[in-house]
């Protein structure tokens, strides 16, 4: 049967040479999903990765040998920096180009129009990339997503069926946390099946969100085809000029210090008081203090020398901040909601202060200690003092 | 040289502050006791246009696509923005959108304010669960560039470029601030990072100008405000609200609880022998530094 969609096409990131390790994260999980695919549907469709930029062609190669069966790679000097509106214009003639489509499975090569699905990395450059090529391509987005599984749906819509029972073949189902990170949003794109409104909307595409899926060892042995693309490059998609790239140095640092404290929305109850506690306690363990998402809003009247220094972006552990592995996690008055797991699940030993024996942190934990921060730090670092003296590491 | 004219869309959101917050007993927002209040992050935008407001004497206008109780969040924007163009969009047609059958709403409403637009601001995103879609597919459909990421920005309104830093942060590499400039329009969606530096003293003195004339208009929101509906927009239906949304939210569920990846022991924190324990486990954690 002829089908205008196939495949899951990836847009890879890259910086300096090297890929951000989401791209890779995403052509693995990509991987197993369409392996699965192929499998349930007796079908051969591919992961094909998208790359854009000047000099990739080795990038290119690696791709293939970390999962891809193709590679579509745009390379040219006008693409090294990522630019929005060229990117999205690249991207979008990529992923309707028949030609390179045809190249991927010849026997289709008459039928088909556009991907099926597509995946983009949901971080500072994929998040606004993702958005501006699903409204070139008129179709449905959604972001921050990190479970996905492939089904046959049947429903009836008021909207999307016109209330008629219909049955949507391999839909990607993708999972985004909430706000709470307690509950899971499953959220699809269909096409509009009802008589007054007909339309298609493929690819089905989301942001991913980075650090959650594994990517594969990579396997020289692997091949796959590689495609160059020519793209069409209109001056008027040139307006932005890059001036220049300055690498900043956070104030904040979670790489060097083997010991973090973190603190959560448990400190409410005597803010000021509280952060001082966990302020001793990091000192005491010569640790570099982080917080979760809401603590960056600053949620509480405080003294502006606190605030300034710890309710801030820079200092959030999670999957909107950092990710760490240092030796020690102690996370005091944090819940434990999946985005801030995904950035200390690799810590080494992980001791909560929590009063709630039932918080989801208790999981991610070696030791849980149950009570109130107000009296479980002075308890710890009063022992602290007896036991553990950190000279500074030469 | 022409004047500048800014837009700014923006949102009424939950407003997540302690105190105003009420979660239900399973720890999910408990949106009916909830209040709501103008975004944070549509706080800053507003902010950022009322920096041209202060710099180049800009004439702001406020888009917003909302139940009628919104105009709160559009009086909330006034306030900080000195706005004197106020749009609530807002229709039962234009309900249940994703970002996409949102941005045609906010593209059309852009398109119809009183002045063509020279800079469109967003926030960076919604704080209740939303994506940061809306902002570049908004850009997208008005043909405008689009910058994200704006922690500071200037405008030179003899030749009508804009120069703009964005703070890019990508998860494995160092954090870049790039520096770049782009003729006008342009569509930035603020960093939350962003400020607005007025350094010297006449631009603290029209600072406080056009501080002082956001509050006696924000007090008489009412004449500065409209109310759009699908019809007197003239959206094609079909492209807003449901039927131009390409997703659906399909269901919701309760993550289910992840299976324990370390067994933690459970410990009395008001026990200082357990205490000791404890402290004597974190040590040998920390085995590897110099310990006395
Ligand atoms: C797209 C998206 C990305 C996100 N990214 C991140 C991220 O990167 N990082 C992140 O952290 N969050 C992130 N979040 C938010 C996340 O979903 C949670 O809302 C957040 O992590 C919860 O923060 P919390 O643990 O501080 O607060 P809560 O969930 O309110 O937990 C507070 C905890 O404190 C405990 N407590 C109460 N009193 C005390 C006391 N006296 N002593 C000790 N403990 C006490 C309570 O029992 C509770 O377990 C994100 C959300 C979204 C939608």
């Amino acid at each position: 049967m002829a089908e205008k969609y196939r495949h899951l096409y990836v847009v890879i990131e890259h910086e300096d040479g090297e890929f951000l390790p989401v791209s890779l994260e995403m052509v693995g999980e990509a991987r197993r999903l369409m392996d699965s695919f192929n499998t349930k549907y007796s079908s051969n469709e591919k992961v094909v990765a998208v790359i854009l930029g000047h000099n990739v062609q080795d990038l290119s190669k690696q791709l293939i040998e970390y999962g891809a069966d193709a590679v579509v790679y745009a390379d040219n000097p006008e693409l090294k920096d990522v630019r929005n509106t060229i990117y999205t214009k690249v991207i979008g003639q990529i992923v309707q180009d028949t030609k390179s489509l045809g190249e991927i499975e010849p026997e289709y090569a008459s039928d088909i129009k556009r991907p099926r699905y597509m995946f983009f990395a949901a971080d500072s450059i994929g998040r606004h990339l993702s958005s501006t090529t699903l409204v070139e391509l008129e179709s449905g987005l959604a972001s921050d997503i990190n479970k996905l599984v492939i089904e046959d749906i049947e429903m009836s819509h008021q909207q999307k069926t016109g209330g008629t029972k219909e049955t949507y073949a391999k839909t990607l189902e993708m999972y985004r946390p909430d706000f709470s990170g307690f509950l899971w949003t499953t959220i699809l794109c269909l096409d509009n099946r009802n008589p007054a409104f007909k339309r298609d909307y493929h690819p089905q595409s989301c942001s991913i969100i980075p650090g959650v899926f594994e990517p594969l060892k990579r396997d020289s042995l692997r091949e796959g085809k590689i495609i160059e693309f020519t793209p069409t490059i209109d001056p008027q998609d040139l307006k932005v000029k890059v001036l220049g790239r300055e690498i900043i140095k956070s104030e904040v640092d979670f790489e060097t210090p083997r010991t973090i404290v973190s603190f959560g929305r448990g400190i409410k109850d005597d803010p000021e008081q509280n952060i001082k506690l966990i302020e001793n306690l990091a000192k005491e363990l010569n640790a570099e203090i982080g917080v979760t998402l809401p603590m960056s809003k600053k949620p509480y009247q405080i003294s502006q020398a606190l605030d300034s220094k710890y309710m801030i972006p820079a200092r959030v552990i999670g999957t909107s901040g950092h990710k760490t592995s240092a030796m020690l996690y102690v996370a005091a008055g944090v819940s434990g909601a999946m985005q801030h797991v995904m950035g200390m699940k690799d810590s080494g030993f992980v001791v909560g202060i929590n009063p709630d024996e039932d918080a989801p942190i208790k999981n991610e934990c070696d030791v849980f200690i149950k009570g109130r921060m107000e009296d479980v730090i002075p308890l710890l670092i009063e022992e602290i003092k007896k036991q553990i003296q950190i000279v500074e590491v030469q | 040289m022409g004047g500048l004219n800014i837009a700014v869309i923006i949102k009424l959101e939950p407003d997540f502050s302690e105190g105003n917050v009420s979660y239900n007993p399973d720890g999910t927002l408990n949106r009916a006791e909830t209040k709501n209040t103008l975004g944070p992050h549509s706080a800053i935008a507003a902010h950022a246009a009322f920096f041209g407001r202060v710099m180049y004497d800009a004439e702001i206008s406020i888009g917003t696509m909302g139940p009628p109780i919104a105009d709160l969040a559009l009086q909330q924007a006034q306030q900080i923005s000195d706005a004197e163009e106020l749009c609530l969009y807002s229709d039962r047609l234009f309900a249940g959108a994703d970002t996409l059958g949102t941005a045609e709403v906010l593209r059309v409403g852009i398109e119809k304010m009183q002045e063509k637009m020279d800079i469109v601001f967003s926030g960076h995103r919604a704080s209740d669960g939303e994506t940061g879609q809306t902002g570049p597919q908004t850009a997208w459909k008005l043909g405008f560039t689009f910058l994200g990421n704006v922690i500071s920005y200037s405008v030179d309104l003899e030749t009508r470029m804009v120069r703009a830093k964005r703070l890019i942060s990508l998860q494995g590499f160092p954090s870049v601030i790039e520096e770049v400039e782009a003729p006008l329009p342009v569509f930035i969606s603020i960093d939350p990072t962003y400020k607005s530096n007025y350094n010297t003293v006449s631009q603290r003195l029209a600072f406080q100008k056009y501080q002082k004339e956001a509050t006696q208009r924000a007090e008489n929101y009412k004449d500065y405000f409209k109310i759009f509906n699908a019809k007197e927009l003239g959206v094609d239906e079909t492209l807003v609200g449901l039927p131009g949304s390409p997703t659906i939210v399909y269901k919701v569920e309760r993550v289910p609880k992840s299976t324990a990846t370390r067994s933690a022991e459970v410990i009395d924190g008001s026990d200082p022998e357990q205490i000791r324990k404890v402290v004597s486990k974190m040590k040998e954690a920390l085995a590897a530094m110099v310990i006395k």
